[in-house]
């Protein structure tokens, strides 16, 4: 809110700009859910832990939400200011292709009516897919592309000004915030579904 | 030395299988010069993209039963419970399917490349590519057959196909690279690189995945 409301006009873009405050966080979270289905994949397949499980296929309809928010900002964004909603460089395609990932990953898993036997399978793709997130990532920087590299890293002082990048960062935390919720909500589901034939469920209901 | 003729057996014995994914890829590099005008400027510019993703989509029919009929005669559960090596076995399986689609779509390119480019030396380095392309191809799209074993390969292939695509990217940066003269060994290298870690680590995956769908 304060990012769409407050912060003063880009004296290039005017106020286009504001869509950094949803494009930003939703493309930093759509790498980062997949991130996290990695390693709740790793430890399914490693420690057997069933939430973990659970958690990764609770993930997946989100992150692929998240990601078309990523693209669908990115593209309303880039009419005014690249001149074109749509443009085949790396990092845009790289994350058509993640987005495309998480649809695979969902309807994978919704193929199998055996859910331990979908969840292995789900794990074993999802951590070979993982090969595209540093992809993503670098993108910027490997091919020259329309697609402005990182404003923020940790390790060099940022190139955004502070008026801006203080909302920025609230959005992207709030945004956190926000996902983590639906995550938990999503999960909760999840175990309640799975586990709705179990009799400690049963007594908790 | 058995497994490797016994392999070949079977897959010589699938016609379908393994002249089918030829056959397609002759088909789409015949087409492609009568969908764009004969100039032959124009062929050359997109010779190369449409030869890697034709070399994509052969591998990509090749592997589709790869593991079907094994998987319904019991073939595969029997080599799982005796005693030697699954993984390996699957190695030897994607090496045979390598040696009778992948090499003769490699030499094809090699005689496409030629007849088009007229470039010997790049045709040269065609045949390097497009032999490393299609070995890590099939292994990726192995990898997805395994996935959907009984589920109809279609599946496997599409949510496979996207951990193809970094290959393509360094498969076309490596011809421009070729034809402006920058120094194409390191993409050449970061293909073999990439083909030696799939080659180490994909019969492993795929037997775990299919020692999941026999459980």
């Amino acid at each position: 809110m304060w990012g769409l409301f407050f912060t003063p006009e880009d004296f290039v873009q005017g106020n286009s700009y504001r869509i950094i405050y949803l494009h930003v966080p939703a493309s930093f979270l759509s790498q980062s859910l997949y991130a996290a289905m990695a390693i709740a994949s790793v430890i399914y397949l490693v420690w057997r832990v069933k939430l973990a499980a659970y958690l990764i296929i609770s993930i997946a309809p989100i992150g692929a939400i998240v990601t078309f928010i990523a693209l669908f900002s990115g593209s309303v964004w880039g009419i005014p200011t690249w001149g074109t909603w749509w443009q085949w460089d790396a990092r845009i395609t790289s994350t058509l292709i993640l987005f495309i990932m998480y649809l695979g990953l969902i309807s994978l898993h919704a193929s199998f009516s055996n859910y331990e036997k979908a969840d292995k399978l789900l794990s074993w793709l999802v951590i070979v897919g993982f090969v595209n997130i540093p992809i993503i990532k670098k993108s910027v920087d490997w091919w020259s592309t329309l697609h402005q590299s990182a404003s923020i890293t940790l390790t060099d002082k940022p190139s955004i000004d502070p008026s801006m990048l203080y909302p920025l960062i609230g959005s992207i935390i709030g945004f956190f915030g926000l996902i983590i919720c639906l995550v938990i909500l999503s999960s909760y589901v999840q175990i309640l579904k799975r586990e709705s034939t179990k009799s400690w469920l049963k007594d908790y209901v | 030395m058995t497994t490797y003729y016994l392999e070949y057996l079977k897959l010589k014995k699938k016609l379908r299988s393994w002249l089918g994914p030829i056959i397609v890829f002759i088909l789409i590099m015949v087409a492609y010069p009568l969908t764009v005008e004969f100039l032959e400027k124009d062929l050359e510019k997109g010779f190369y993209s449409l030869l890697w993703i034709s070399i994509l989509l052969s591998m990509m029919f090749s592997t589709e039963d790869i593991f079907l009929e094994d998987f319904n005669d019991g073939t595969l559960e029997q080599i799982i419970i005796s005693s030697s090596s699954f993984p390996f076995m699957i190695a030897k399986k994607i090496f045979i399917y390598w040696i009778m689609i992948g090499l003769p779509i490699s030499a094809l390119s090699f005689l496409f490349s030629l007849g088009i480019t007229k470039d010997l030396n790049l045709s040269l380095f065609v045949i390097f590519l497009a032999m490393i392309s299609s070995y890590i191809f099939l292994n990726l799209f192995v990898f997805g057959s395994a996935l959907s074993l009984n589920k109809g390969s279609v599946l496997g292939a599409l949510i496979t196909m996207p951990i193809a695509l970094p290959v393509l990217i360094v498969l076309g940066k490596s011809i421009i690279a070729l034809q402006f003269g920058i120094n194409y060994l390191e993409l050449l290298l970061l293909l073999l690189g990439c083909l030696s870690i799939i080659i180490s680590t994909v019969p492993f995956i795929v037997s775990y995945v299919i020692k999941a769908h026999l459980e």
